[in-house]
């Protein structure tokens, strides 16, 4: 290697170092935090619910749900602005919330994190349906693709 | 009560039965006779090794006295065995979960249609209690009627599969009566739609 390229290369180094400790003395970008895609009113109302495993069960299931309105889901406003539902295995009524992910999926759960383990995601959603499906694999496994179809449609 | 927590409780309930019956072998009768009331836990897929049932509820060829034709099913309730009457006095024995206290019946029906990896639809008072649980759930792996049904005349009553192997032997259902997966599929090709069902329930005295 001449001397030319020699100096060529600590140059390079040299730049490269101060680009290292550049992005090294960098403040981590604040992470931007957007608001759910998803309104909880989209939410609010009465739902037959029922749940697939396999996409080809996925159009009889949403007429079951809809033929499940005399028993009902019922998603109420909490006092905090949240939706009053229902986590996995767990019969006690609470304030859930929706949260936006990094991904673009939006999330429901308890306040906090989003995409934790007690979170679903909430796909699909239009004024008359939506569709969940747990963070948690074990839960996912068990309940599959949970569809909410509104009862007594909205136009 | 959440499904973790019954599960623990079940595994529980099935040591002291296990420890009850090692020591005490006189009291297992009566002990596996505890009505489990257990928690349906669907989406649940068991493992092999939990669908291996004791010895005493697995399927087997078996001396069986009757004047009922080969063909006819036979369930003994209050010993929670299914026969398949064969002929020459013999039958296929399998082990049976059946209705909790209160739920427990007797009959004579017909098998008025079969159907592979039925839906499951829970009671409403089970929503009552769970009420997080889907309305409706597709049949599948992990369902809770299992992988065939087999249903009894006009009844809301069915002979099922199960998600729940641990309950095989046990009184836990609202009156249906289950079996594990392999053999209700096994039943299930054997026994064709009009075999004359039998549902025999034993008197406490």
């Amino acid at each position: 290697m001449g001397n030319g390229n020699r100096g060529a290369l600590l140059a390079l180094t040299g730049l490269a170092a101060a680009i290292l400790a550049g992005c090294a003395s960098e403040a981590p970008p604040t992470p931007v935090v957007s608001a759910p895609a998803v309104s909880p009113d989209a939410l609010v109302g009465k739902w037959g619910l029922a749940a697939y495993h396999k996409d080809a069960d996925r159009p009889r299931t949403v007429k079951e749900a809809l033929a499940q309105c005399n028993k009902p889901y019922v998603i109420k406003q909490g006092p905090n602005g949240g939706l009053m539902m229902y986590l996995a295995d767990n019969a006690q009524i609470q304030e859930l919330v929706l949260k936006p992910g990094t991904n673009g999926v939006t999330y429901l759960g308890p306040p906090g994190d989003a995409g934790t383990t007690d979170d679903r995601q909430v796909l699909n959603v239009d004024p008359n349906s939506f569709t969940t499906i747990w963070v948690d694999p074990d839960n996912a496994a068990r309940y599959g693709t949970m569809v909410y179809e509104r009862c007594g449609k909205r136009t | 009560m959440t499904v973790r927590s019954g599960l623990f409780l079940r595994a529980a309930l099935a040591g002291a039965i296990a420890a009850a019956a090692f020591v005490l072998p006189g009291v297992f009768a009566s002990a596996q006779q505890v009505d489990m009331n257990v928690v349906d836990q669907p989406g649940y897929v068991p493992s092999p090794d939990e669908e291996q049932l004791s010895s005493v509820y697995e399927k087997q060829e078996v001396f069986f006295r009757t004047n009922e034709a080969p063909g006819t099913v036979v369930i003994d309730t209050s010993q929670r065995f299914l026969y398949l009457v064969q002929p020459n006095n013999r039958a296929l024995r399998y082990g049976i979960g059946v209705g909790r206290d209160g739920f427990q019946w007797s009959g004579l029906q017909r098998i008025s249609r079969k159907q592979e990896w039925p839906d499951w639809r829970p009671p409403p008072e089970m929503i009552e209690r769970q009420p997080y649980l889907p309305r409706f759930m597709a049949g599948g792996p992990g369902n809770p009627m299992g992988a065939r049904a087999l249903y009894l005349g006009q009844t809301i009553y069915r002979i099922h599969g199960t998600n729940q192997p641990q309950t095989i032997g046990h009184a836990v259902s609202s009156g249906c009566f289950r079996l594990v997966n392999d053999d209700v599929i096994d039943l299930f090709d054997r026994v064709p739609v009009g075999t004359k069902v039998i549902i025999r329930q034993a008197v406490a005295l």
